[in-house]
């Protein structure tokens, strides 16, 4: 059975947490849905949350709204990101790898098109280390220029190397942009090397450190954390960080969609993105379930293997080489329902078509009530999986502590889900045909179709 | 590289250092750096990586200044003259500017060292119990 010394530390934890927190007792047992919620709290002005699993290990994390949607120049964001976990006044680079080498710990810094996410994974001993770096790295980092040249650089040249040589990537990126022009609408990788080199460098990196790392911009995010531990130490540690930022940040206005048709001759494949305004994420303000519901019902991937899956778009697609997907991508006040298709020119183009005339039948309302059921559930996995994997889970609770201060409950969306009538679907769909489409077309143009062609207002 | 130096010792102690002022301000003008317009600085040997990479991550002003200075002397030295002597590099101009930089990548590179030396141990805690 159990390894004596795994039951009596469960025991001794168990006994140990009644001591210390008699109102939120909570038996070992505990059914799953409880421990998704995560509980919400301020330290001297820093918001935090975290959710107690009983793991043996942590995922922390910094949330900052500071993603390439705020940044007041090309690639700053990028740059934010890549000086995570660098020289500090206290400790260099080398240390702070090695330490949390030692410590077993892995660190992440990546960005999306609202947050700049630092993320630390260890064992649950060593939050108060963990903290303490985070809180390190967002108050105390030297952005000097040698740093810049050395190791910043360079990452950001690749990961321009690897957006350019990626259809897809720009294919969704040039759909966002068309969506929202600035603010959503900045690519989230510099997509020409002239923005990134002219307006760069340590100096205006540092400048916008001390908007992405000022009390009111970030939160800290915890899984498998106890509270009580955070709270305290989030409040020892984040000191030295700036209270507020004094000055202009864009990207604080309401998005608008505007729509309209792009197309970019590229090499190396052949990707078309077909978006629609969509529904912001469950701590904003335009929360639409439906569409939700809307996206999966297109769908395209499979979740069976060596099966074309259920989904509409996937008896769509031309050929089984031609991958379809539909996204709803949800941001703190917008979002964006975009399908993308990629294969050979000649297939997407035939998919695309395809796809429009799919959408046209749920708006007609040719779709059986079986299909919506179908959709419902997998729409509401996908939201529950989301939610449940970790990292997911932190950033979007993170950033429904900045955009909203409101944590993200997944409780909640899956009940929002639950509601979603045949009706509201089919009236959703009908609304991606009456506004204007966006539609991003990079690859082989002379066989890729235009919008016009298959049947969308740009 | 930077050197071993006297010079931390000597400045602690100022009746010391009132003493050697002189003899350094002799000895500074008599090694003939300064008549050919170069820093203390321009004269590290420079053949090793610790003060290549140093040389990389001096801003670009100070870069273009050094080779601007190393030239002017290698002319002068070329053509047996001296700079004239309002050009001479003056005692409050001839401050360090690579060293600090050097003394970083040292610093650094016996980190590195020292890490790459250390013996790890379990924590107490852990040691004793099984996770």
């Amino acid at each position: 059975m159990f390894p004596r010394s795994t039951v009596c530390r469960g025991a001794q934890r168990a006994v140990r947490r009644q001591a210390a927190h008699p109102v939120q007792r909570r038996g070992l047992a505990a059914p799953a849905s409880g421990s998704f919620q995560y509980q919400a709290g301020e330290a001297k002005g820093v918001r935090f949350a975290s959710r107690d699993f009983t793991g043996p290990t942590t995922t922390l994390a910094l949330v900052s709204k500071a993603g390439t949607r705020f940044q007041p120049l090309p690639g700053l964001t990028e740059g934010l990101a890549n000086f995570a976990f660098r020289s500090t006044d206290r400790r260099s680079t080398l240390r702070i790898v090695r330490e949390s080498e030692l410590l077993g710990a892995e660190l992440k810094a990546y960005h999306t098109r609202e947050n700049l996410v630092l993320e630390a994974k260890f064992l649950r001993d060593d939050l108060p280390y963990f903290v303490e770096l985070l809180g390190e790295v967002a108050s105390s980092t030297k952005y000097t220029p040698w740093a810049y040249n050395e190791e910043v650089v360079p990452l950001i040249h690749m990961a321009h190397k690897k957006f350019l040589a990626s259809p897809l990537d720009m294919a969704i990126n040039s759909a966002h942009s068309l969506a929202f022009h600035r603010g959503l609408g900045t690519p989230t990788a510099s997509s020409s090397i002239t923005p990134y080199t002219k307006y760069l460098s340590p100096e205006t990196i540092a400048g916008y450190a001390q908007y992405a790392f000022a009390k009111p911009n970030f939160a800290v995010v915890a899984n498998g954390a106890e509270n009580a531990d955070l709270s305290k130490w989030v409040d020892q540690f984040f000191n030295d960080t700036p209270a507020s930022f004094e000055g202009y940040i864009p990207g604080g206005e309401a998005s608008k969609y505007f729509g309209g048709e792009e197309r970019i001759a590229h090499d190396g494949g052949n990707a078309m993105v077909l978006a629609f305004p969509g529904s912001s994420a469950f701590t904003g303000k335009h929360y639409k379930p439906e569409l939700a519901v809307l996206g999966s019902l297109l769908g395209g991937q499979s979740s069976i293997k060596w099966s074309p899956g259920f989904s509409l778009l996937a008896s769509a697609a031309a050929t089984p080489s031609t991958h379809v997907k539909t996204t709803s991508a949800s941001y703190s006040d917008a979002g964006l329902i975009y399908t993308t298709i990629t294969g050979s020119a000649a297939n997407v183009g035939k998919t695309a078509m395809a796809a429009v005339a799919t959408i046209k039948k749920v708006a007609a309302g040719e779709i059986t009530k079986e299909q919506i059921q179908k959709a419902k559930a997998a729409a509401k996995f996908a939201e529950l999986e989301r939610g449940q994997d970790i990292l997911h889970g932190l950033e979007l609770t993170g950033s429904g502590l900045v955009h909203g201060s409101k944590a993200y409950q997944m409780d909640e969306v899956a009940k929002a889900i639950d509601g979603v009538t045949d009706a509201k679907v089919k009236e959703a769909a009908k609304s991606l045909l009456d506004n204007k489409a966006s539609v991003s077309a990079v690859g082989d143009l002379f066989l890729l179709p235009y919008a016009e062609d298959m049947g969308l207002k740009v | 590289m930077s050197t071993p130096s006297l010079a931390p010792f000597i400045l602690k102690r100022k009746w010391l250092a009132s003493w050697m002022k002189p003899l350094s301000n002799w000895y500074c003008n008599a090694a003939g750096y300064r008549q050919l317009g170069l820093r203390a600085d321009d004269i590290i040997p420079e053949e090793n990586d610790m003060v290549q990479l140093a040389l990389k991550r001096l801003p670009p002003k100070e870069a273009y200044d050094r080779v601007f200075r190393l030239r002017r002397a290698f002319q002068c030295s070329v053509s047996h003259q001296l700079l004239p002597k309002e050009q001479w590099t003056k005692p409050e101009e001839d401050g360090p500017y690579l060293t600090s930089i050097i003394k970083e990548i040292e610093a650094e590179m016996a980190e590195r060292e020292d890490l790459e030396a250390m013996v790890v141990q379990k924590r107490d805690n852990n040691a004793t119990k099984a996770h």
